[in-house]
C-alpha cells in the first residue's frame, strides 16, 4: 500500500523521463584531476530511457564523466570541474543540489560486484531502509519486484536470507543491478560492469539491460565493441578527454564520420 | 635425437633436501607449542581435580560445594567459588559493556573520520596503551580510580573501603581492555574494501550511515575477535584486579560499592605465603577460569553470526 503512495508522490513530483527526452545534457564540461585536464570540453545529450555506450581506450575519461552524473567523482580529492551538466531541468553540481537526492535518482553498477556482507535480503532493501523506510511489507514487495526486474527472483526466492556473498559474481552484479533498481532511479550508470564476468554471466546481463532500457535510462562504460554495438543504442567514442564522436550506434559502427572513431573500432589501436 | 638430460638438474636433489628439513622445521615448532597447551592443560588440570578425589584424603573438598560456595574462607578452610564466578562475570562484561562500544567508535573515528595526521598520532597513542604492562595501570587504579569510586559512592550516599571493590575493578577493566579491541577495530576497519562503501554511497547513502551499517558489517569479524581479545584479558587479568579488588569473603557482590573476589584476584593473593589444600584449590580455579573463558567465547560466536542478518556463514 505504502510502495503505491510512495510511487505515486513520486509520479507526480517528479514525472520519469520519456523515451525521446533527455536524461542528461551536458554543457562545455571540463574536468581536472589536480593539473591533469581529464575531460576536455564535453557536449553530449544522453537520451532517455535508451542505452548509451562510452567506448575508447583505458584513461580517456569514460569513467569519469559517468561518475559526474551521479556526482561520485566529489569523494576524488582534488577533483576540479567547470561546465554543467542538466537532469530534468536541474544543473546537478549546484550547491544547493542534495548529492543523496542525486544518487537515488542515478543508481550505479560498479565495475566488481560489491554486494554488502549481508544478506541477499538487507542488500536490496539497503537504499530504502537508508531512506527511512521501516515497513516490512513495502520492503517485502520492493524487494521481491527489484529481483524480478534484474531477473533474479527465481534464483534467489528461497534464499534471500542468506550472505549475498555466497553468490556467483553473476549473480552478484544482477543483485547489484536489483540494489540499485529497488530505489526506482531514473537512470543506471554502468561501470563495466560484466568485465569482471564470464560470458554466459555476461550474457544475462546484456539481455537484462535490454529490458531495462524500457524503465531506466542506461549508460554504460564498456572495453568491450562488440558489447556496445550488441546493446547500445548510442555510442560516445572517447579520446584523451574528449568525445571525438557521438553518433547512433549502428551509424557510428558502419560509418564512423571521423578517422580515429574508425581506427579504433577496427581494431587499429586501444 | 632427443635430449635426455633436459628437465633434470642436479639442484633439484637439493632444492628437495631443503624443502624436506624446512618442513620439519615447522612441524616441530607446530609440535612445541601444541604441547605446551596441552602441557598446561594438564598440569592445572590434575592439580586442581586432585582436591576432590578421595586420594586426597580427609581436606577432601566436595565439588558440588566448591561450585556453588558462595564464601571463600581460608581462615575456615571453607573454599566456595560459585560467588566468585559471578563476580569475575560481572565485572569482565561490565568493563566489556564499556569499553567495547567506545573502542568501535574509536577505531571508526581514527580510521574514517580523523584527519589524516592526527590518525597516526591515536594510532600510536592506542598502540602504546596496549603495551602499558599490568602493575602499572594497578598503580594507576590504586592511586585514581580508587579516589573517583570513592567520589562517586560519596553521590549516593554510599561507603567504600577506600574505592576498593567492584566499580574499581569494571573502571580498571575497561581501560585495560579498551586499546586491545580498540586496534583490532581499526585493523579490521581499515581492511573494508573501498568499493563497498562507493556502493553505498551510491545507492544515496549518507557517509555516516556508510559507516555504521557497510562499514562496522564488513568488519565485525574482527572487531568481534577483538571483543574476544578484550575479555579474554578481563577475565585473566590477575595483578591489577587483585590491587583493587578488595578481595570480598563472601558474595556475589551486587552493588557495585563492595569489594568484590574475583578469579583471578582469588589464585594470586597469597599464592606464595600458603601450601596443601589452599594452594591447591587456587588449580581448581584455574580450571573454572579457562571453562569460563572457553564459554563465553563460543557465545560470541554465536552474537556475531546472529548481527547483519546472516546467520549461514
Amino acid at each position: 500500500m505504502q510502495t503505491v503512495t510512495k510511487t505515486a508522490a513520486k509520479d507526480k513530483n517528479e514525472a520519469r523521463l520519456e523515451l525521446g527526452e533527455v536524461a542528461f545534457d551536458i554543457r562545455n564540461l571540463d574536468l581536472y584531476y589536480g593539473n591533469f585536464h581529464a575531460l576536455k570540453n564535453i557536449n553530449v545529450k544522453i537520451p532517455a530511457r535508451q542505452v548509451t555506450a562510452f567506448i575508447g581506450p583505458s584513461g580517456c575519461g569514460k569513467s569519469t564523466l559517468l561518475r559526474c552524473f551521479n556526482r561520485m567523482n566529489d569523494l576524488i580529492e582534488d577533483v576540479r570541474i567547470t561546465g554543467e551538466i542538466h537532469m530534468a531541468g536541474r544543473e546537478i553540481h549546484g550547491s544547493d543540489v542534495d548529492v543523496v537526492r542525486l544518487r537515488t535518482e542515478v543508481g550505479m553498477v560498479f565495475q566488481h560486484p560489491n554486494p554488502f556482507p549481508m544478506s541477499i535480503y538487507d542488500n536490496v532493501a539497503y537504499g530504502l531502509r537508508c531512506q527511512g523506510v521501516k515497513n516490512r511489507q513495502t520492503l517485502d514487495a520492493v524487494v521481491e519486484n527489484s529481483l524480478k526486474k534484474a531477473a533474479l527472483w527465481d534464483e534467489a526466492k528461497d534464499i534471500l536470507d542468506r550472505n549475498a556473498l555466497k553468490l556467483s559474481g553473476g549473480q552478484q552484479q544482477r543483485l547489484c543491478i536489483a540494489r540499485a533498481i529497488a530505489l526506482e532511479p531514473q537512470v543506471i550508470l554502468m561501470d563495466e560492469p560484466t568485465s569482471a564476468l564470464d560470458p554466459i554471466a555476461t550474457m544475462k546481463i546484456e539481455e537484462l539491460m535490454n529490458d531495462l532500457k524500457k524503465d531506466y535510462t542506461i549508460v554504460i562504460v564498456t572495453h568491450s565493441m562488440q558489447q556496445a554495438a550488441r546493446i547500445s543504442d548510442r555510442t560516445a567514442f572517447f579520446l584523451l578527454g574528449e568525445v571525438i564522436e557521438f553518433d547512433d550506434t549502428v551509424t557510428m559502427f558502419n560509418k564512423p564520420s571521423d578517422a580515429r572513431t574508425e581506427s579504433y573500432i577496427t581494431g587499429r589501436f586501444g | 635425437m632427443p635430449d635426455k638430460t633436459r628437465f633434470s638438474s642436479k639442484q633439484r636433489k637439493r632444492r628437495q633436501a631443503v624443502d624436506k628439513v624446512m618442513r620439519g622445521v615447522f612441524l616441530f615448532c607446530g609440535i612445541l607449542s601444541a604441547l605446551m597447551i596441552l602441557l598446561i592443560f594438564y598440569f592445572v588440570g590434575q592439580k586442581g581435580i586432585q582436591v576432590f578425589l578421595p586420594s586426597y584424603g580427609e581436606k577432601r573438598q566436595s565439588l558440588w560445594n566448591f561450585l556453588t560456595g558462595m564464601s571463600w574462607r581460608q581462615d575456615r578452610g571453607v573454599y566456595g567459588v560459585g560467588f566468585i564466578v559471578i563476580n569475575t562475570l560481572i565485572t569482565s562484561f561490565g568493563a566489556a559493556l564499556i569499553a567495547f562500544p567506545l573502542a568501535v567508535l574509536t577505531g571508526l573515528f581514527i580510521v574514517k573520520l580523523a584527519p589524516k595526521n592526527l590518525r597516526v598520532v591515536f594510532t600510536t597513542v592506542i598502540e602504546l596503551l596496549a603495551a602499558i604492562p599490568s602493575v602499572v595501570y594497578g598503580v594507576f587504579a590504586s592511586g585514581s580510580i580508587t579516589g573517583l569510586v570513592n567520589t562517586i559512592a560519596g553521590w549516593f550516599g554510599q561507603i567504600t573501603a577506600g574505592g576498593v571493590g567492584s566499580l574499581s575493578v569494571v573502571f580498571l577493566l575497561a581501560i585495560m581492555i579498551f586499546p586491545t579491541i580498540c586496534s583490532m577495530a581499526i585493523v579490521s576497519i581499515g581492511a573494508v574494501d573501498r568499493q563497498l562503501e562507493l556502493g553505498s554511497l551510491a545507492l544515496g547513502a549518507t557517509p555516516m550511515q556508510t559507516n555504521m551499517k557497510v562499514v562496522l558489517t564488513a568488519a565485525r569479524s574482527g572487531i568481534f575477535a577483538g571483543l574476544i581479545l578484550g575479555l579474554g584479558r578481563a577475565f585473566g587479568e590477575a595483578t591489577a584486579v587483585t590491587m583493587v579488588a578488595g578481595n570480598a569473603m563472601i558474595g556475589p557482590t551486587i552493588n557495585p560499592f563492595d569489594p568484590t573476589r574475583t578469579l583471578t584476584s582469588t589464585m594470586l593473593s597469597g599464592l606464595k605465603e600458603t601450601t596443601g589444600l589452599d594452594y591447591d584449590i587456587r588449580f581448581s580455579a584455574g580450571i573454572v577460569l579457562m571453562v569460563i573463558i572457553v564459554g563465553s567465547n563460543l557465545l560470541i560466536h554465536q552474537i556475531r553470526r546472529r548481527i547483519g542478518g546472516v546467520t549461514n556463514e
